[in-house]
Formats: C-alpha cells, sequence, structure tokens
C-alpha cells in the first residue's frame, strides 16, 4: 500500500490570506471637468459602491460601501475612511463598518458622510447644496421608509434638484437593450438578495416578478458555515474576506447538480475538483541537530538509563537482603514462641511493635509474600542480562553448606546474601525451563500445522476462514454492545442494571452470615470463580471500563490479523482487499475524501493541520440559488420562477408560449455581481432547455461585467433626455407630496397599492 | 505620495509612519465645516437606527393598517374602491417551491436518503452516521439542521 502512495504526487496547496493592502489612497476627479447639470449616477449597493458623472463610459468610483471610525489619540482626532480608503491599513481595514444592515441602509448616518466623500472625490463643486441632478439605485418593492430616508438625504441634506429611483436591475436591462421597448427576463444576482423580473417593452412588471433572500453575501456566510462545522478543530478561524476569496476563486455552479455529487467524491475526480486552501500561520521551526548531536545525545541518555538501573538494582538487592534477614529473625521468632503460654507471646510480640498475634501472622506472611514475589522479578529482570552472558551466572555459594557456628559475623551475613541470590538463580533457571517448554510446544503445534496444510490445504483454510470470521463477528458484536451500553434505553443497558441490583441484594443477604462472607476471602477450594474466562466478563458486564475494553479489542485484532497473515500466505483467494485492514483504507473512507481529499492524511504535519479542502462545498454553495431549501430558505429557485413567469403568466398555455413570453425567453438577461459564479449561465440554459416546450428558441445574455450593468444603465437613462425626464422627481414635487410618493417609471418601483 | 508606507508597524518609526500617512489622508478627505455640500440652514437630525428586522416589521404594520383603514368601509357599492396590494416587499416574495424538496446529507452534501431517528440528520451512508452523526455532540446537530433551517429555535 505504501507504494502506491508515494506514486501519488502532492496536491497543490492555496494559501488564502486576507487581500492585500492598498498603497495609494483613493484619487480626487478633476474640478476643472465639472459641469453643474451632468447628472451623477450613484449605485449605493449594500457590497459595493459605484459613482460616476452620467457623460462617462464607466463609473471612476468603485470601492465597497463601508467605513471607519478612526480615532488618533495624539491629536485627540477623528478621521473617517470610507471604501477604498479602509483597505491602507490593516487596523482601519479591520474596524470598518457598512450602513447597511442586510438588504437595507440602516445607518443613515454613516451614509451622508459616504455621500460627502464621494461628493467630495466626484471633484463636485458645491453652492449651498448639490447642484447635480442624482440617479439612485433602490431594491425592489424596497419597505418605504428606506425611500423616505433617501428624500430626506437627497433633498434636505443635499438641497439636490432632482432625484431619479430605479431597480438596479432593470437599469441592468436598459443597459444592454436602449431602445427602452424591449421584453425580456432579468435574473438579477445580487449581494443581499435574488430576483426574478419579467420586462415587457421596457417595464419592469413588478406584480410578477419574485425575490429570493439569498445572495452572495449569504453563499459567503454558508460556505463559512460549513467549513466550520467540518473541520471544528481548525486551529485559526479565517476572516469573512478569505471566505469570500474562497467563494469567488472556487465555487462554480454545478450543470448538473444530481449527477455531480453522485460522482464527486471518488479518486479520479478529486484529482481535479478537490482544492486544498491552506490558512496562513507562523511555522515554529525547532532548532535542527545535526547527526553526531543527535548520537551524542542518545549514547548519553543511554548511558544514564544504565547507571540509574544498575543503582536501582543494588538498592532493591539490599532491600531484599534487609527482609530476608527480618524473615529470618522473625521465624525463629516463631518457633521460639510455639510452645510458649498465650501470655507471653503476646507480650513479646506487643514489645516488638505487633497488635496481638494475628497482626504478627499477618506481617510474617506479607513479608514472605514480597520475598517470593521480588525473587521472581529479579529473575524476570536478570534473564535479559542472563542471556548476554550465560555461563558467568553459574557461582559458587560455597558459604551455603557450611552451618552458622562455624562462620564469622560477616560470613553469616554473605552466607544469607547467597542464599538469597541461589534462590534467584533457582528461579531463573525456572523461568528458562518453562520458556524453552513453550517454544517447543509451539513448534510442535507449528509443524502440526504445517502438516495438516500440506496434508489437506482446503480443510485448513476452511477451518482458518471459519476462525477469522468468527472472530470478526464477535468483533463487530462486541462493538455494538458498547455503543449500546451508551443509550440507557436499550436492552443490554436494562440488563446491566437487573445485574447490578441482583448483586447488591446478594451482598445485603450474605452480609448478615459472617461465616460465609469470609468463604469468599479466603481460598475456598469450592469456590471455582474465575477459572473460566467467561466468569471475568461479569465485570466487564458491570464495571464500564473504556480502556480494558480497547485493550481486549486490540487484543482480538492483533489475532484477526495473525490469521489473515495466514491466510494471505496460503490461501490463492485470499487478497489484501479481503482483509480487515483494508475495509479501513482511506480511499475506501468517503468520509476520509471529504475531509482530506484524494491523499493520505498524516495528522502531525503543520501544514496539513491548517488546510482545508473545497469539493462539494465548490457546487453546494452556489446550488443555493436553484434550490433555496438547501441554505434553510423555504422559496423556489431561481429556474423555478422563470418556469412558473415564462409558462404559467402572460397568456401562455401549457406547452404553448404567448407571444409576450416568447419574446421574453428570447431576451433573458442574467446581471449582478453573484452572477460571475462561474457556470451560471450554461446551468440556466440547460434548465430552460428542459422545462421550455421542445424546440422553443431561446437566447440567454451576460455583459463582460455584471456588476456595472446597474451604473452603466443609470448613465444610459440621464443621456436619453426624453425618457431620462419622465424620471426625476424634482424638490418642488417632494416637497407637494411627500416622502411616499413614488413616480412610476419603466425601471423603477411601482406603487404599492393599485389605484 | 512620499514613500507609501511600512507593512511592518512593530517598531515606533514604522508605527509614527503609518500614523503620518493615515492623518493625511483623513486631513485630505474632510469637507470642512465651511463647505457648501449642504445648504447653511442644515442641521444633522438625530436619526435612529432600526435593524432591517425591524424594518421589515414596520413595513408590515405600516401596509397592514392602510389595508384594514381603507377596507374597514362596509359599503360595497363599486363606487368604494377597496385597496389591493399590488407590489409589496411581501408580495414579491418568492413562493415555496412546489417541486419535491431533494434530500441531502448535511454533512456531506452528497445524497442523503437517511435520517437519523435521534436528531434528524439527514446522511448518506453508514460510515458518516458511525463516525459523525453517532458520536455528535449535543448542539452541533441542531447547528447543522439550522443550516438547512430545520432547526429548534426557541421563543
Amino acid at each position: 500500500m505504501s507504494s502506491r502512495d508515494a506514486s501519488l504526487t502532492p496536491l497543490k496547496t492555496i494559501v488564502i490570506d486576507d487581500p492585500p493592502l492598498r498603497q495609494a489612497p483613493e484619487p480626487f476627479d478633476e474640478g476643472s471637468a465639472y459641469d453643474p447639470h451632468l447628472p451623477i449616477a450613484i449605485d449605493f449597493g449594500s457590497s459595493k459602491l459605484r459613482a460616476g458623472f452620467a457623460n462617462q463610459a464607466a463609473p471612476t468610483h468603485i470601492f465597497p460601501n463601508v467605513l471607519t471610525k478612526f480615532r488618533d489619540r495624539k491629536l485627540n482626532k477623528n478621521f473617517t475612511f470610507v471604501g477604498n480608503d479602509t483597505l491602507l491599513d490593516q487596523a482601519v481595514r479591520s474596524q470598518s463598518r457598512s450602513p447597511f444592515d442586510g438588504p437595507f441602509v440602516t445607518n443613515w448616518n454613516f451614509t451622508e458622510e459616504i455621500m460627502d466623500y464621494t461628493f467630495h472625490h466626484l471633484g463636485v463643486s458645491p453652492n449651498n447644496g448639490i447642484r447635480n441632478p442624482i440617479l439612485l439605485t433602490e431594491r425592489m418593492a424596497t419597505v418605504q421608509s428606506q425611500r423616505a430616508n433617501w428624500y430626506q438625504i437627497m433633498f434636505e441634506t443635499y438641497n439636490v434638484p432632482g432625484v431619479t429611483f430605479g431597480i438596479d436591475s432593470l437599469y441592468g436591462f436598459y443597459n444592454q437593450n436602449t431602445s427602452g421597448n424591449k421584453t425580456g427576463l432579468v435574473i438579477d444576482c445580487g449581494h443581499e438578495d435574488t430576483n426574478v423580473i419579467p420586462v415587457v417593452d421596457g417595464a419592469g412588471i413588478l406584480t410578477d416578478a419574485k425575490r429570493i433572500n439569498w445572495g452572495g453575501r449569504q453563499a459567503v456566510d454558508y460556505l463559512s458555515d460549513l467549513m466550520a462545522l467540518k473541520y471544528p478543530y481548525f486551529p485559526t478561524k479565517l476572516s469573512y474576506l478569505q471566505y469570500e476569496t474562497m467563494y469567488q476563486d472556487y465555487c462554480y455552479v454545478s450543470p448538473n447538480y444530481d449527477e455531480d455529487i453522485k460522482k464527486i467524491l471518488t479518486l479520479e475526480n478529486l484529482d481535479t475538483k478537490d482544492v486544498v486552501v491552506e490558512a496562513p500561520f507562523t511555522e515554529i521551526l525547532q532548532p535542527q541537530k545535526t547527526e553526531e548531536e543527535l548520537r551524542v545525545q542518545a549514547e548519553k541518555r543511554r548511558e544514564t538509563g544504565k547507571r540509574l538501573q544498575e543503582q536501582a538494582r543494588l538498592k532493591r538487592m539490599e532491600k531484599l537482603v534487609q527482609k530476608q534477614e527480618e524473615f529470618e529473625y522473625f521465624s525463629k521468632v516463631r518457633d521460639q514462641l510455639i510452645d510458649e503460654p498465650k501470655k507471653k507471646i503476646l507480650s513479646v510480640l506487643q514489645n516488638a511493635g505487633f497488635d496481638d498475634e494475628r497482626d504478627f501472622k499477618k506481617y510474617l506472611h506479607g513479608l514472605e509474600q514480597s520475598l517470593k514475589k521480588a525473587q521472581m522479578v529479579e529473575a524476570e529482570d536478570d534473564s535479559n542480562l542472563e542471556e548476554m552472558n550465560d555461563d558467568k551466572t553459574i557461582q559458587k555459594f560455597e558459604l551455603l553448606d557450611i552451618a552458622d557456628e562455624n562462620l564469622t559475623e560477616d560470613q553469616i551475613k554473605e552466607k544469607r546474601k547467597q542464599r538469597f541470590l541461589k534462590a534467584s538463580q533457582d528461579a531463573r533457571q525456572k523461568a528458562r525451563e518453562e520458556k524453552e517448554r513453550v517454544a517447543k510446544e509451539e513448534e510442535e503445534k507449528r509443524l502440526k500445522e504445517q502438516q495438516w496444510r500440506k496434508a489437506d490445504l482446503n480443510g485448513w483454510i476452511k477451518d482458518k476462514r471459519l476462525k477469522l470470521n468468527k472472530l470478526i463477528k464477535r468483533r463487530k458484536e462486541k462493538l455494538k454492545l458498547r455503543d449500546e451500553m451508551k443509550d440507557r434505553k436499550s436492552q443490554v443497558s436494562q440488563n446491566r442494571m437487573k445485574n447490578l441490583a441482583s448483586l447488591a441484594e446478594d451482598n445485603v443477604k450474605q452480609g448478615t452470615k459472617r461465616s460465609r462472607h469470609q468463604t469468599t476471602i479466603d481460598n475456598d477450594p469450592n469456590d471455582t470463580f474465575g477459572a473460566n474466562d467467561e466468569d471475568w466478563l461479569i465485570y466487564t458486564d458491570i464495571t464500564q471500563n473504556p480502556e480494558a475494553f480497547e485493550e481486549a479489542m486490540e487484543d482480538e485484532y492483533k489475532d484477526i490479523v495473525e490469521l489473515e497473515g495466514l491466510l494471505l500466505e496460503h490461501d490463492p483467494n485470499f487478497t489484501e482487499e479481503d482483509t480487515l485492514e483494508a475495509q479501513y483504507d482511506w480511499r475506501n473512507s468517503i468520509l476520509h475524501l471529504f475531509l482530506r481529499g484524494p491523499r493520505p492524511h498524516d495528522s502531525e504535519n503543520i501544514h496539513e493541520q491548517h488546510q482545508m479542502h473545497l469539493n462539494v462545498e465548490r457546487i453546494r454553495v452556489p446550488e443555493v440559488v436553484f434550490q433555496p431549501t438547501l441554505g434553510g430558505q423555504d422559496q423556489a429557485g431561481i429556474c423555478e420562477l422563470s418556469e412558473t413567469i415564462l409558462l404559467k403568466k402572460f397568456g401562455s398555455q401549457p406547452g404553448k408560449l404567448s407571444s409576450t413570453s416568447l419574446d421574453m425567453v428570447n431576451n433573458v438577461f442574467i446581471t449582478g455581481g453573484n452572477s460571475k459564479v462561474p457556470g451560471l449561465r450554461e446551468r440556466i440554459v440547460r434548465e430552460f432547455t428542459e422545462f421550455l416546450p421542445v424546440g422553443t428558441n431561446f437566447s440567454v445574455n451576460m455583459s463582460s461585467d455584471p456588476s456595472l450593468d446597474a451604473w452603466k444603465g443609470m448613465a444610459a437613462l440621464a443621456q436619453n433626455k426624453e425618457e431620462y425626464k419622465k424620471t426625476v422627481i424634482s424638490k418642488k414635487e417632494y416637497e407637494e407630496y411627500g416622502p411616499d410618493y413614488i413616480k412610476e417609471h419603466k425601471l423603477g418601483n411601482m406603487k404599492y397599492f393599485e389605484d | 505620495m512620499s514613500g507609501g508606507r511600512d507593512s511592518n508597524n512593530n517598531n515606533n518609526d514604522g508605527n509614527d509612519e503609518r500614523l503620518l500617512f493615515l492623518r493625511g489622508v483623513g486631513e485630505r478627505n474632510e469637507i470642512g465645516a465651511a463647505s457648501w455640500f449642504k445648504p447653511a440652514h442644515y442641521k444633522k437630525p438625530a436619526r435612529r437606527h432600526k435593524s432591517a428586522r425591524q424594518l421589515v416589521s414596520d413595513e408590515n404594520k405600516r401596509i397592514n393598517a392602510l389595508l384594514s383603514k381603507a377596507n374597514k368601509t362596509t359599503d360595497v357599492s363599486p363606487a368604494v374602491k377597496r385597496l389591493v396590494p399590488r407590489a409589496t416587499y411581501f408580495s414579491v416574495e418568492a413562493p415555496p417551491s412546489i417541486r419535491p424538496a431533494k434530500k441531502y446529507c448535511d454533512v456531506t452534501g452528497l445524497k442523503g436518503v437517511y435520517k437519523s431517528p435521534t436528531n434528524n440528520i439527514r446522511y448518506h451512508n453508514a460510515e458518516i452516521y458511525q463516525l459523525i452523526v453517532k458520536p455528535m455532540a449535543p448542539g452541533v446537530d441542531q447547528e447543522y439542521l439550522k443550516l438547512r433551517g430545520a432547526n429548534f429555535v426557541l421563543k
């Protein structure tokens, strides 16, 4: 498997950072060319503001519609930065705020300051107010208070002679069809919402127009929410701007969503479709050590370890000898006291610091046990050493055969030590023999297996497969059991509670009879609990011990791997793909492909920790305008809305389009900044082909920069004197009709109610 | 513009330079109190900030009030015109889809034919269920459901 991994080329990684800061402030237009009669067109969008004089080909100022109040503490003065000027500095940019809340302007003080800035940069030379008439954009069927506030800003704050309100997407349509009486269908993909508006003879028919509450802003938020859920432990938090970059650069409309999601998470597809983005981070570089240094370090560590081990061993030995002496001494005491009267025994023992005889016995027993144990440990410890220098261990214990009376004090001490050493050597010997015996048995078993395999391969395979299946089944059952344990209402949990309850009951019963209680503590020969391995399951049933469970699972897994190894070697029909591990292969894991793309994941790699994979999201996010329910909007998508307008309105019959509808289909116009998502037009064409009667001719158009459509349309309208005159609301009219006044024209909003 | 701006503003010099630069831009952008942008008698009105949600509900109230006021009359003679909404913020709202909603996995976005009985999360296959949906921490399920507007909203 690793060889296959190595053949994979690493994926290209794109580092997503905030866009770079601007270096130069927004330039001012030349004031010399200023003409006070030239209309000024302002597309006051919720994402960007575009402004310029109507005689120009394109807006001279395009900037994000935001503002920052910046406090200069040294001068004790506030500065206001607007639009592109907020992008000059990191701190200023991060504090920028929009006059909009969702689709509506809510902060009119900000609006006023942004308008100041705009007029100032346009080079307007004012005279008791702005002398130019203004064209403004408006949301389709906007709420009345928005317009009232705009009237106030325009007429009272700036004292403008006249203002034109129009719907941004209809301005855009007008720019495309300047003759002014074309019929068509406008699909407007904006920053805050998406609109479908039928146009007949150049006039927007708002009674049949529809709005979906989903735009580019919601799409970016949706992407950001999706990614936060996809990578809940992502080390850094990305900004809106970073997600916006991801959305604009890598999301696209799928031509056929349901077909695409079927195959997007496959290895072949992901190789081209998976986009790896990396959050910028500062890497902490560990000073690299040379090989020589590492070697010296390891050597040092090893030596220290050895020394410590040796020290510990000596200390242990000393302690043991001490214990041994103590044991011998007390054994002697015990032997001496055996025939003495009880009273004396007690006094002797109490002098030695014991409570009573029982305490003494207990102490002696404990001592004996710990000695035995220590000897065992010693034996095991030494077996490693021993294997290296086998001959050296045959030591002489000459003192052992000499009676104590014939020895000096030192020699007696030495003798005790020798006795202990001999005991441990014997234990070692025993352990070694046991090991050899086991090895021999293993060997015999192996040979038997081999013979069996040679004699009857099929039978052998059958047996092994059966065993393997049994193991796998048991593993699955255990995992299932564990999961069910977590659920309080499951059968298993209920059984466990029953077990616990019955055990509690048993305890009460036994507590009353002391004798029975004790039999369980002593080594009662009748108590066979534990002889059978299954007995111990009662504890796993009752206690929920995740570590023990994991350990048991691990052991079982080892058995499975061993069996699989045998089968791989000898069974021609058993391949790598049949192993349990292969089933956990990341290639087969939808989740891995979704989270980590078509490459194995290294969770230690700091770069990979900071990486996100965009795959399904690339088409899932832009899909919402076609299926708003995906994003939680209980609304029909743009194609369904178009279908209703074209097939059911304007006199169309099922299967037969009216001439108005035919004109509309022949002039479908896509506009708005969010329509820049690649593939949008193709998808709309595909869906129109599906719902329109077979053989209907239609055409779907888009301009080269849909975000400028509205402004260019305003400029075009202002150039058409005849049309333009009908749209302007003068200050006099405003004063006469008040802030509720709507002047209806082809590109503007209608009155709220029928006359 | 002299020399641009030092993007590394850790040191004090860079910081000062940055501040001077911003000051310059800020001062150039000021229109001054004596400007003629606004009429001489103009005084900035005290404006109340309303959230978008409030604006929508205000508009709804406004329209309903107008309707009930105009249509209160019991006179049904054709001479009295009834007020009928034509194009309001609410009437242009796209209606719910009449097509059956397609079901997608809440986690991966793939086809989601199954639904978790405990938390209503839709999922693509057993693997997603085992590894994501089942061990999902409390609250996270609501985060997922919120994306498609199927979360519980406490009022």
